[in-house]
């Protein structure tokens, strides 16, 4: 639930609630005042009464006003209680129930108890009230209208620098190295979340350059050492003193030193396109590199006896040539280093999308795990880095291509997504 | 043919200096910047093999000056930094080739030779052993005179043989120089490459020069 539809349900509850016991505080408490002041204006008649019996020894005429009358009784038994109430009557003259408030008091005239009924309409009294309670309601509603416009435009306005930050931190990206813009406010809770946030980016950011700057200067500076390495096992090797079981050992080391050499390549390669440090865009034809690929491959698929096919439309894309170039080679050297001796590789380009799949002897491959770094099969030599198909990720995504890994019916399927440019 | 080496790992100057010895070029060695530029303004080298990064300063300056007093040796770079733009700007200076470290001294010694003969103003492109001659303009080889019908990867492998003639070559070297970064650790079927231009040498002169060296490599010689 939005924290602003929380807040408004919370706030126009307790509002109206409040609104509606102010309301009926109000209601008893004005009835309570009038019917007092109506109550007196009885007690002022009843002393009138009171006098003009105690002056002239007979009761006055009883008389009816329109709001006010004065009706008597003779009791025979003992006499009545003095009272006020409030009665509901039917008037002719109004063609209603009204409601009247009356006194009803005792008094002795003559020797005899009579009962003297005083009752004054309560109409205008009703009516103020009436009138409260609309005024009431009226509030009511007008602060509900009130509340709502608030809400939608203020709160929103309110609420703007931190929807803000949200946007930018839902796009922060580290290889974009982009600073965060955030909205300048003087509200103190989002200047502070601005102010901690930007902190806390901007020492990610820095941090990660460092790592990246890091694994860059790493990697060049294995570059000398394994020159080294390399140009002293030249030197060595042409020492005729060297015996066979010498030049075993050599051999095994060479082997290892073009795998470090290899490795670290990659790893410079995967640094490079993080860093973003391929811009060039050009058209390839598409399926010209492959086929050109191909045709540099096949010493290899002849040698292990491939069955090779290819289906290519023409297809132009618009990208940086050495990582297009790097891309397909990785593609098709994981297809051939992995295909099984006189296995099926078949290549394919249609509706821009490249798909190269093959054979193997390697089961069914995890799907998240395929483009990971040093990811390998168990069931796989370890003569390939395990960086081939996370460079032919990062590739793809620096061009915004999309590639997947699917198994189907034996055999492994890379394919990725291009933009063609519709040349 | 002299040689200067701008690197600042002796160990590794060392090392090409003794490889590249043999092939009778005369090697000079260059540590720092200074000795660099001192070296270079007061003598001509057929070719200079020029490291980027030196301690006190940049290679790049080197060529800058090399091309400032117009100098015409023949320059390679070697880099640590296998960067497109580095080897763009290198070669956009005047650089006459690039290559990234680490790399093989059989490979090193194959590109100083191409620069020499490009270099070489008596027009010679012509690369000769024994009764072999390779011509590198129209990538032509004949032996005795006549024409030798060669594939496109056997020919390159002959130069990278005469290049480095009478040196063991790594079937690493060989592996990385017919095929690149693309293909290594495939390096089990240079063994037809070699077998066939082997075959072929031999049916046409009745020599064989080509020696394999304990299953490690292999050596080109008349010895």
């Amino acid at each position: 639930m939005k924290l602003l539809v929380k807040y408004n349900r919370v706030n126009i509850i307790t509002t109206v609630i409040v609104l509606l016991l102010s309301g009926l505080a109000y209601y008893f408490t004005i009835r309570y005042v009038l019917i007092g002041q109506l109550d007196d204006d009885l007690k002022v008649e009843e002393q009138e009464i009171v006098d003009y019996v105690s002056k002239n020894g007979k009761l006055p005429d009883p008389s009816s006003y329109k709001d006010q009358q004065v009706s008597y009784e003779e009791v025979n038994g003992l006499p009545v209680k003095r009272k006020f109430s409030s009665n509901k009557a039917f008037s002719k003259d109004e063609g209603e129930e009204i409601t009247s408030r009356q006194i009803v008091f005792p008094i002795i005239v003559a020797g005899k108890n009579f009962t003297v009924v005083i009752s004054k309409s309560e109409e205008a009294t009703e009516d103020l009230i009436q009138l409260i309670l609309s005024l009431t309601l009226a509030i009511v509603v007008l602060l509900l209208t009130v509340l709502f416009i608030f809400n939608r435009f203020m709160l929103n306005k309110l609420w703007r620098p931190f929807n803000t930050t949200l946007t930018e931190l839902k796009q922060f990206n580290l290889s974009s190295n982009r600073t965060l813009r955030l909205e300048q406010t003087n509200v103190n809770e989002f200047s502070d979340l601005n102010e901690a946030v930007s902190v806390m980016s901007n020492r990610v950011n820095q941090d990660y350059h460092t790592l990246k700057t890091f694994t860059e200067n790493a990697s060049h500076e294995m570059q000398t050492p394994l020159a080294i390495i390399n140009s002293k096992l030249d030197v060595l090797i042409q020492d005729e003193a060297v015996t066979e079981s010498q030049m075993k050992q050599l051999q095994g080391i060479y082997d290892a030193l073009d795998r470090l050499s290899n490795l670290n390549a990659s790893l410079l390669l995967l640094t490079k396109i993080e860093n973003k440090q391929f811009t060039e865009r050009t058209p390839i034809q598409l399926d010209e590199l492959v086929k050109q690929k191909l045709a540099m491959f096949e010493e290899l698929t002849e040698s292990k006896k491939l069955h090779l096919s290819i289906a290519a439309e023409p297809v132009t894309i618009e990208y940086d040539p050495h990582l297009t170039d790097i891309l397909v080679s990785n593609l098709l050297n994981n297809a051939i280093r992995y295909t099984e001796a006189e296995g099926e590789i078949n290549v394919s380009i249609k509706n821009s999308i490249l798909s190269v799949s093959n054979t193997s002897m390697i089961p069914r491959l995890e799907k998240e795990m395929v483009f990971q770094r040093f990811y390998r099969h168990s069931a796989t030599n370890p003569d390939g880095n395990g960086l081939g198909l996370s460079i032919v990720k990062q590739i793809c995504d620096l061009g915004g291509y999309a590639v997947d890994y699917e198994y189907k019916d034996g055999q492994h399927c890379f394919s990725v997504r291009f933009k063609s440019t519709g040349i | 043919m002299k040689i200067l080496i701008i690197e600042d790992e002796k160990e590794l100057s060392e090392s090409i200096a003794t490889y590249l010895k043999s092939e009778d070029y005369l090697c000079e060695t260059a540590s720092d910047f200074k000795t660099a530029i001192n070296k270079t303004e007061t003598f001509d080298y057929d070719c200079i093999l020029l490291d980027i990064t030196l301690p006190d300063g940049n290679g790049l300056e080197i060529l800058n000056n090399l091309k400032a007093n117009n100098k015409m040796d023949g320059v390679l770079i070697i880099s640590a930094k296998n960067a497109l733009d580095d080897k763009v700007t290198a070669l956009k200076s005047g650089a006459d080739d690039y290559l990234a470290k680490p790399f093989h001294l059989s490979e090193l010694s194959a590109r100083i030779a191409a620069i020499i003969r490009r270099k070489n103003f008596e027009g010679s492109n012509i690369v000769k052993f024994n009764d072999i001659s390779i011509d590198t303009q129209a990538k032509q080889v004949s032996v005795n005179g006549k024409p030798f019908d060669l594939t496109k990867k056997e020919y390159e492998l002959l130069l990278y043989f005469v290049t480095n003639k009478r040196r063991v070559i790594s079937k690493n070297a060989i592996a990385e120089h017919l095929w690149g970064d693309d293909m290594s650790g495939n390096n089990d079927f240079i063994y037809t490459h070699i077998k066939n231009l082997r075959k072929k040498l031999f049916t046409t002169n009745g020599s064989d020069y080509i020696r394999s060296v304990y299953g490690m490599g292999y050596k080109f010689t008349d010895a």
